[in-house]
């Protein structure tokens, strides 16, 4: 297969989904520009979760960093959006490397990595509740400036839809690169078996690290964007559980480890739940969580791999039938 | 920060953090089970315990029987509750990688959160008996009796659930089961059926934990997140699977969330309580109790 | 010259369990080294701490005149040496290919270099024709040779080589001789842990046995056989050394 094709079906896609303003009403424009937030958080958790296969349950933590820090910037000194996303990467970024040093060179893995993750992402809500200059419980509201990419505002949609295109394109273009590069083949050999990385000079620990600080630092990215979008950051819309699960199963829905994965259960998902919710949030509040906790409990019954990793399974299966038409003289289990 | 500490102040944060503690102890003991000795993951925990302050609330609030006479319902309802669950759900992947049981446990609690904001509305429920108002003074220190109750239950139950493991046959079964299933199997062991009775009986003490809370605590769709991590950091903290450390480790945290409050203001104490958490998982995984191994 | 690899007073204890006592040995450049004895004795403990993947209790390790005891797993292959795992560790869920590029992005960062070297040591071992099949679908013989192309793929200069042989059948085991003895002449150094005899006999110049982790044997391949302790030690399992 041609190299350059899945970076030329990802521009290709990008560029047709920018026509959608053209056909979709406010509505459902609204519902894109949320689609396009969550695939890009989905992604970025991808990294960590599905490539090097440490599932956090606190990605929330590093949207909400990036969330707050570009919210109290803007609001108290004033500064452009902009600067605040490069605060927002900083920070995240410190925070995302203490931890996975901290995290990962006690090898935590499995259950307890995923519950540090959550203690330490509803951590992050009980410190910024308590902090009034952060808005406390109630969270911090941010002011509407103008239609102007300097202020990283837009009125009606079609701004922010095409921004979250280009982040969306950018972290696919990512993904799609870094999947050639020692670097997520590292992951990969981590998540897969990390005695037999170890043992082919993969550093773990540093995989796993650049890893985390990765995922966090997109995130962040995703948590500006979120701010920015909604004009609004609380302690329990940004960081926290919910929304820390939230972030994940996109990918898990869409496909662990596999490029467009996250985007997929987004684009499935997101629609879903936001009409769910249309339809019946005011007589049966919960109806879109409830909806996720099904989704979630029948993908882990039924398809594991997700939708993704289930059309990768089938290829691979009708390729191999067809390259190999007897069956194999010795296969068999390998005891 | 208002460091408001006085010696009265502190007795009787050490008195609720006992008392708490024990509540604490009694609402892990079922995932000290369930997780400790089975390593079966439920974080649904959490919302079963919901699940089950709702049965006792309804029971007492509607019903009007007796928060202790409930015991007769929660308990048999909450061991048919998590086998149900269990069979319908866990059961079918219990051979698949950890991650995916942390996923499908956690879709499982979202459902009954959901469900129970849908039933119920977000409001928070609680109940008055002719109990609460029953307070026991121990100088400037005052005890909730229904706390102290709760407390007796807890220490019966931790004894309870240990003598059960050592000395019955099922018990024998859990754990030869959880050790090594295949000389289970072996030895004549049903082993499906002995996770199906732990998970049963894990759920079963929620049933307990939720007739000896309700009488003093609330419950609402969102209760059992705060509760089920802290069912996961007493486990932790005890040595998985140690019934006597889980209940060392309900006291450890109990005293750290109302101390922790009497010195911090606000709602940081539970920070100071993930603090915790997560310095004994980093230092000392095994538990307080266990000694290092190797 | 000093000795490529020297190992001095290697211990290792497991709470009471003495599994390695005391190891002291050399190993020359280019020799192939036979590293015997009967189950237990601390064979793949004894490579475990070579490699990196176990600390030792006491005892140093030098590696190429630099010492390496207490070094990670990863950075001890990174200086050229590398091990395979008794208990086949293959990366399940990726093609044989990828699982032998991780090891060789040790040499490389690019992706396409390192496929082009992964596809030159399957060819190597024989697995050409497995290429581009998931780990997971390959045969105890394929993942036993999937094991030796990964650990080749990051150049090493000392290649521990644990139980390749054993559950092979006849054929096969003649085989992998042939394979072993070529990287030997490519100028790999190698000791080989294994109970099939015919294997470690024909391959080895030198060989050490040892009996509760403790060496009780040392000499070319005939002066072990012929050694009165090292039959006792195997007592038992007579078979096995025929
Ligand atoms: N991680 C461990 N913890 C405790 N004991 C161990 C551990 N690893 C090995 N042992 C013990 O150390 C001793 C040596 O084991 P080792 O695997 O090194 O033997 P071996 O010579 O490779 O045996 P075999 O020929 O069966 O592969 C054995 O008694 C084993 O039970
Ligand atoms: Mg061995």
């Amino acid at each position: 297969m041609n190299l350059k094709m899945p970076y030329i079906r990802i521009v290709v896609i990008g560029a047709l989904i920018c026509l959608l303003p053209l056909v979709l009403s406010t509505f459902y424009m609204h519902i894109a520009v949320l689609v396009l937030i969550w695939a890009f958080l989905a992604c970025a958790w991808n990294i960590i979760g599905g490539y090097a296969g440490q599932h956090s349950l606190g990605n929330g933590l590093y949207m909400g960093i990036g969330a707050y820090t570009v919210a109290y910037l803007v609001n108290r000194f004033n500064l452009t959006p902009w600067v605040g996303l490069v605060v927002a990467i900083i920070l995240s970024a410190a925070a995302a490397a203490f931890i996975g040093w901290i995290v990962f060179r006690y090898a935590l893995k499995g259950a307890y990595f995923a519950l540090v993750t959550i203690a330490l992402t509803e951590a992050a809500v009980y410190v910024v509740s308590n902090i009034p200059a952060l808005g406390g419980a109630g969270g911090m509201q941010m002011e509407y400036r103008g239609n102007s990419l300097a202020y990283m505002q837009f009125a009606g949609q079609n701004g922010y839809f095409y921004m979250g295109v280009v982040l969306v394109v950018f972290i696919l273009l990512l993904t799609q690169w870094y999947k050639r590069k020692r670097f997520f083949y590292q992951l990969i050999a981590v998540r897969e078996n990390e005695d037999a990385a170890e043992a082919l000079g993969v550093d773990t620990v540093k995989a796993k690290i650049k890893a985390n600080v990765m995922s966090g630092v997109l995130c962040a990215v995703g948590g500006v964007f979120y701010a920015q979008y909604f004009l609004y950051v609380g302690p329990r819309s940004v960081f926290g559980e919910v929304v820390s699960v939230q972030i994940l199963i996109y990918a898990i829905v869409g496909g662990l480890g596999t490029t467009w994965g996250p985007v997929v259960g987004a684009v499935l998902l997101v629609p879903l739940s936001e009409i769910t919710r249309g339809q019946l949030g005011n007589s049966f509040p919960g109806s879109q969580l409830l909806l996720y906790g099904l989704v979630m409990v029948l993908t882990m019954m039924f398809m594991p791999f997700g939708i993704m990793g289930l059309a990768d399974r089938l290829r691979q299966r009708w390729q191999h039938r067809s390259a190999t038409p007897l069956v194999d003289s010795q296969g068999g289990e390998a005891s | 920060m208002n460091l408001n500490f006085s010696g009265a102040v502190l007795s009787q944060a050490v008195a609720s953090g006992i008392m708490l503690g024990g509540l604490f102890a009694l609402m892990s003991i079922g995932l000290t089970l369930i997780w400790g000795v089975m390593k079966i993951i439920n974080f649904a925990q959490g919302e079963f315990l919901m699940v089950a302050l709702y049965l006792a609330y309804f029971l007492v609030a509607r019903g009007h029987i007796d928060p202790y006479i409930t015991i007769i319902i929660t308990v048999p309802f909450m061991f048919f509750f998590g086998i149900g669950i269990f069979r319908a759900t866990i059961s079918p992947i219990l051979k698949d990688p950890v991650m995916n049981q942390i996923m499908l446990t956690l879709g499982v609690s979202l459902i009954l959160q959901n469900l129970a904001l849908m039933l119920f509305s977000a409001n928070v429920q609680s109940v008055n008996t002719r109990y609460s108002t029953w307070n026991i003074h121990l100088g400037s220190v005052v005890i909730s009796g229904t706390q102290l109750i709760a407390l007796v239950g807890s220490v019966l139950c931790t004894l309870g659930v240990w003598y059960f493991l050592k000395t019955t046959d099922s018990g024998r079964a859990i754990r030869a089961s959880a050790q090594n299933p295949t000389a289970a199997t072996l030895m004549g062991i049903d082993v499906p059926r002995t996770y199906l009775l732990a998970f049963g009986l894990g759920s079963a003490t929620l049933g307990l934990a939720g007739s000896l809370m309700i009488p003093f605590y609330y419950t609402s769709p969102t209760v059992g997140v705060f509760l089920g991590l802290i069912m996961f950091i007493v486990v932790v903290l005890g040595g998985m699977g140690n019934l006597l450390g889980c209940f060392v480790g309900g006291l450890v945290i109990g005293l750290a969330e109302t101390v922790g409050a009497a010195v911090f203001p606000g709602s940081l104490a539970r920070v100071f309580t993930f603090s915790i958490f997560i310095i004994f998982l980093l230092f000392r995984p095994q538990g307080v109790l266990s000694k290092r191994q190797t | 010259m000093t000795a490529m690899l020297e190992v001095r007073g290697l211990t290792r204890r497991f709470g009471g369990l003495v599994a390695v006592n005391d190891l002291t040995f050399e190993v020359n450049e280019g020799e192939m080294i036979g590293l015997i004895g009967p189950n237990g004795s601390g064979k793949t403990t004894t490579f475990s701490m070579l490699s990196g993947a176990l600390r030792p209790s006491s005892g140093t390790i030098a590696f190429n005149g630099e010492r390496i005891e207490g070094l990670k797993a990863n950075k001890v292959c990174r200086k050229g040496l590398a091990r395979t795992f008794q208990v086949v560790q293959p990366f399940p869920d990726i093609t044989a290919t990828e699982n032998v590029m991780i090891g060789a992005f040790v040499n490389t960062g690019g992706g396409r270099q390192a496929e082009a070297k992964a596809r030159e040591e399957l060819e190597r071992v024989g697995l050409t024709p497995k290429a581009d099949t998931l780990a997971k679908e390959l045969t105890l013989l394929q993942l036993k040779r999937l094991e030796i192309a990964k650990a080749l793929a990051t150049e090493p200069k000392l290649l521990l080589l644990d139980e390749v042989a054993a559950g092979l059948t006849s054929t096969e085991v003649d085989v992998m001789l042939k394979l072993v003895r070529q990287l030997n002449t490519e100028g790999i150094t190698c000791i080989i842990v294994e109970h099939v005899m015919r294997f470690v006999m024909n391959l080895s110049h030198r060989c050490i046995v040892i009996d509760f982790g403790s060496q009780i044997a040392e000499g070319t391949p005939e002066e072990v056989l012929n050694n009165p302790a090292v039959h006792a030690a195997y007592l038992g399992e007579e078979a096995s050394i025929a």
